[in-house]
């Protein structure tokens, strides 16, 4: 008599498992069809928005990319090559830019580019009324001007040496004029028109952002009909997402991880560097850091190459520089090799045979596995004496916390990871280490100063010839070196995961995942 | 009666104001600024400069308020400073999601918990009693999180037979809203399970049984509606915590409601973001507590809502 619940109960329960797994329901992410069209590519964030204007992230960058194009491409190796313009040169002194824009080409609303176009969104892109966080990028920029139906041209304030490479960003993307002709200065839009190989179909919030391939590519279109980017913030389920084929590539793999993934014949595991250094910033004008021997003494002390085999199980290279090797400019330096005892004898040297007491602020969850390095060098700053106290905060206090003018300044040492995304060791350096970049009007957090490295890090801005540059920065960096404002860490590795039956796609060192030129086996 | 809903409803008045001025302040109060959460280590100084004040952040705090309370009279909850997008678009986009896996949730809950409840009243220290408690506990224990991932190897890595992550199809609810059911059903199963042994005890209860009647007509009439008194209220809390507490479920399973919302716009300072969800959640938990009150008159013929009365 009492029985009936329990049997409703029991019903209802393998009902509900019926349902789910019939196929009346499959329509599901995980079933492919015949023919495959769809390739999906999980991401751990959303981008914040695909109008240039707006983005600031790598995710919106990779897929932004497919839709809207720039002027100029980087490839994997740093070198530029024609996107929109076709052609460039400059003035004797570099300060007027001419750009031949590609003929033929047209946006996804039908509109025909030209250099009308790009100069309507290189206007709004440095418009200081629209205020794109990224307007730094062409802040020397004093007018732009389409002086033909495909010719423009770029003024600029002093000559700017790393325009080009500025240029190739991926937040500087070139829209429809439809798009953003009459949009007021704070307006923005949800699905950018451009001219890429992908056209926008469906932004569903917080779950996916699905393309369709653009019949009407100028360049070789591409082979896969179809694209998704689903957004899957758990690291755990992105990789159960491509165990499962509802995902054909994931971004992002956890080290810890990679083991598990290489075990699968279905799955291959992609190593690319990235143009990503981190390192621990010594706070340069508190004592005891404003003594080199005790700046030294700590690199001296930290096995970089511990923390690369261990902890991030191989992948990653030992920092040999301020930059990666991919930056134009970057010459190998270092590293400074394990070494204790001369860690000990520095610091003896430098009056603290006993050590002494700091505090080390790092992230948590920004960097893979940053709260572990940290960990890490505090054991090994504690062999040679140095007491560090781990301190960290949650991201955003984290950024602001070590964006304090000099007198406010609270900290020590600080870990942070800088990306030099225009390949250029004018953005890497300049932002980080110029004096003129000191909190708050800069990045320079560490306080670091020497006048040579200021005067070589301004000559190369405004120097024309690439051989010259590069020599300026090959000092530079050697001055920065032997001053160690940092402890040098790793250049990170990005670890992206592929299903075996997909091929061509592109791991871009900047962070990026492309697949213009992917198929299917 | 409807005097009563009146009045409850005034009521939410000084709560929702209450609840802005809490998190309006709190948001503000915690270290960080939504321009550097944006731009990140690359965040120039005109670009803080901007967003300050756009977004009015260089004014003092009462003036912020006053202005988000002007707006939000009017309906206006402003943009998002990380999208540019309006507040109400990205609630109201990712809200109808996050209610529609709370509600599954929640009928899942109620369907195991109050079965498993009266049945475990009704033959109390029986073995399915003694199971059934176990299985509660365990389920009342058990982080979300751990039982999200291993419902998603057995059934997804495993079985093959339910995605993962996303959403869709009907498919896709199956496994987060197991998830997220499943600690409401332990509790609800408890408290079924001891409100129905209290009821049952009762002298008329006794008396019903000592007329004659039969015992179905004694557990299911007499003593299931008047046991379901606390049941109804935990119910109607858990569809509120269900509706914001979801954060978990919602991450792992990549899931795009409100509760994911939320917690991203917390960690970018994305204070429009986080003014608007926190209200809309506040607003919504006084008024199902409201249904819940009004529900209690249907259940139990004693209580009576009449203006003068309290509530």
């Amino acid at each position: 008599m009492h029985k009936k619940p329990v049997v409703v109960a029991v019903a209802l329960v393998v009902l509900l498992m019926v349902v789910a797994a019939s196929p009346l329901f499959a329509a599901g992410r995980a079933e492919t069809a015949a023919v495959r069209d769809t390739l999906t590519i999980a991401i751990g964030a959303e981008p914040e928005s695909l109008d240039p204007v707006k983005m600031t992230s790598a995710p919106a960058a990779t897929v932004g990319e497919h839709v809207v194009e720039r002027l100029i491409y980087m490839e994997e190796d740093g070198s530029l090559t024609p996107m929109l313009a076709t052609s460039w040169e400059a003035n004797a002194d570099s300060t007027v830019w001419t750009f031949q824009i590609r003929r033929g080409v047209t946006f996804h609303d039908g509109a025909p580019l030209n250099a009308e176009a790009v100069r309507m969104n290189l206007a709004r892109f440095v418009d200081p009324n629209v205020g794109a966080a990224y307007a730094f990028l062409l802040g020397s920029v004093q007018d732009i001007r389409a002086t033909g139906e495909y010719t423009l041209q770029i003024s600029l304030a002093q000559p700017f040496a790393p325009i080009l490479s500025h240029l190739s960003h991926s937040f500087i993307g070139i829209v429809s004029p439809n798009q953003i002709r009459g949009l007021a200065a704070d307006g923005t839009f949800e699905n950018p028109i451009g001219t890429g190989p992908y056209v926008m179909e469906r932004w569903r919030r917080g779950d996916s952002i699905r393309l369709r391939v653009n019949e009407d590519y100028w360049g070789a279109t591409p082979q896969i009909p179809n694209l998704v980017f689903n957004f899957i913030p758990e690291e755990s389920a992105r990789i159960v997402a491509l165990e499962t084929g509802e995902a054909d590539a994931i971004m992002a793999v956890p080290p810890q991880d990679v083991a598990r993934l290489q075990a699968d014949p279905n799955i291959d595991v992609v190593f690319q560097t990235s143009v990503r250094t981190i390192y621990i910033s010594f706070n340069n004008i508190r004592d005891p850091f404003t003594d080199r021997r005790v700046r030294h003494a700590l690199n001296y002390a930290v096995d970089k190459q511990a923390i690369v085999d261990s902890i991030f199980e191989g992948s990653g290279f030992v920092a040999d520089a301020p930059v990666v090797d991919a930056v134009f400019g970057h010459t190998s330096v270092g590293p400074y090799q394990y070494n204790p005892a001369r860690a000990r004898q520095l610091l003896a040297e430098a009056g603290y045979p006993d050590g002494f007491s700091m505090t080390l602020h790092h992230p948590t969850g920004r960097y893979p596995l940053d709260a572990t390095v940290a960990q890490a060098v505090q054991s090994m700053l504690a062999e040679v004496g140095v007491n560090a106290r781990l301190e960290t905060r949650e991201w955003s206090s984290y950024l602001q916390f070590t964006a304090q003018p000099p007198a406010q300044a609270e900290y020590d040492t600080f870990m942070l990871g800088w990306g030099t995304v225009t390949l250029d060791s004018d953005y890497g350096l300049y932002a980080l280490l110029h004096t003129r970049q000191w909190n708050p009007s800069g990045n320079n957090r560490g306080f670091y100063s020497n006048e040579r490295v200021d005067e070589l890090l301004d000559a190369a801005r405004i120097e024309t010839s690439p051989d010259r540059r590069r020599s300026m920065y090959h000092e530079a960096i050697q001055l920065i070196w032997d001053d160690a404002p940092w402890i040098f860490l790793y250049n990170a590795a990005q670890i992206n995961a592929v299903r075996t039956d997909v091929q061509g796609l592109i791991h871009h060192p900047l962070e990026n995942l492309s697949a213009w030129e992917a198929s299917f086996r | 009666m409807y005097q009563y809903i009146a009045r409850r409803l005034m009521l939410t008045i000084p709560v929702v104001f209450g609840v802005s001025i809490i998190v309006f302040s709190i948001i503000r109060l915690i270290p960080g600024d939504p321009a550097r959460a944006i731009a990140g280590v690359n965040a120039t100084p005109q670009f803080i400069e901007q967003v300050r004040v756009r977004y009015l952040l260089d004014q003092p705090l009462y003036v912020q308020y006053g202005r988000f309370l002007t707006d939000f009279m009017r309906g206006e909850l402003g943009n998002s400073i990380f999208s540019g997008r309006p507040v109400t678009t990205e609630i109201g986009e990712r809200f109808p999601r996050t209610l529609l896996l709370a509600t599954v949730s929640l009928v899942i809950a109620t369907m195991l918990g109050v079965t498993a409840g009266i049945v475990s009243a009704t033959r109390r220290n029986s073995l399915f009693d003694n199971a059934s408690m176990l299985v509660a506990l365990v389920g009342v224990a058990a982080p979300v999180f751990w039982m999200a991932l291993m419902l998603q190897l057995l059934f997804a890595v495993q079985l093959r037979i339910l995605p993962a992550t996303g959403i869709g199809t009907l498919r896709h609810i199956v496994l987060p809203s197991i998830t997220l059911g499943t600690a409401s059903a332990a509790l609800m199963a408890r408290i079924t399970r001891s409100s129905m042994l209290d009821v049952l005890r009762q002298d008329f209860i006794t008396t019903a049984r000592a007329k004659g009647l039969n015992e179905r007509l004694v557990v299911y009439k007499h003593a299931l509606k008047n046991a379901l008194i606390p049941v109804v209220t935990v119910l109607g809390l858990q569809f509120g915590i269900l509706l914001g507490g979801a954060v978990l479920t919602e991450t792992v399973f990549a899931w795009p409601g409100v509760g994911r919302l939320l917690v991203d716009a917390i960690l970018r300072r994305d204070y429009p973001i986080v003014q608007g969800t926190v209200m809309l959640l506040a607003l919504l938990f006084v008024l199902i507590n409201l249904v819940v009150d009004i529900v209690y008159a249907f259940l139990d013929p004693r209580i009576h809502y009449q203006a003068g009365s309290g509530e």
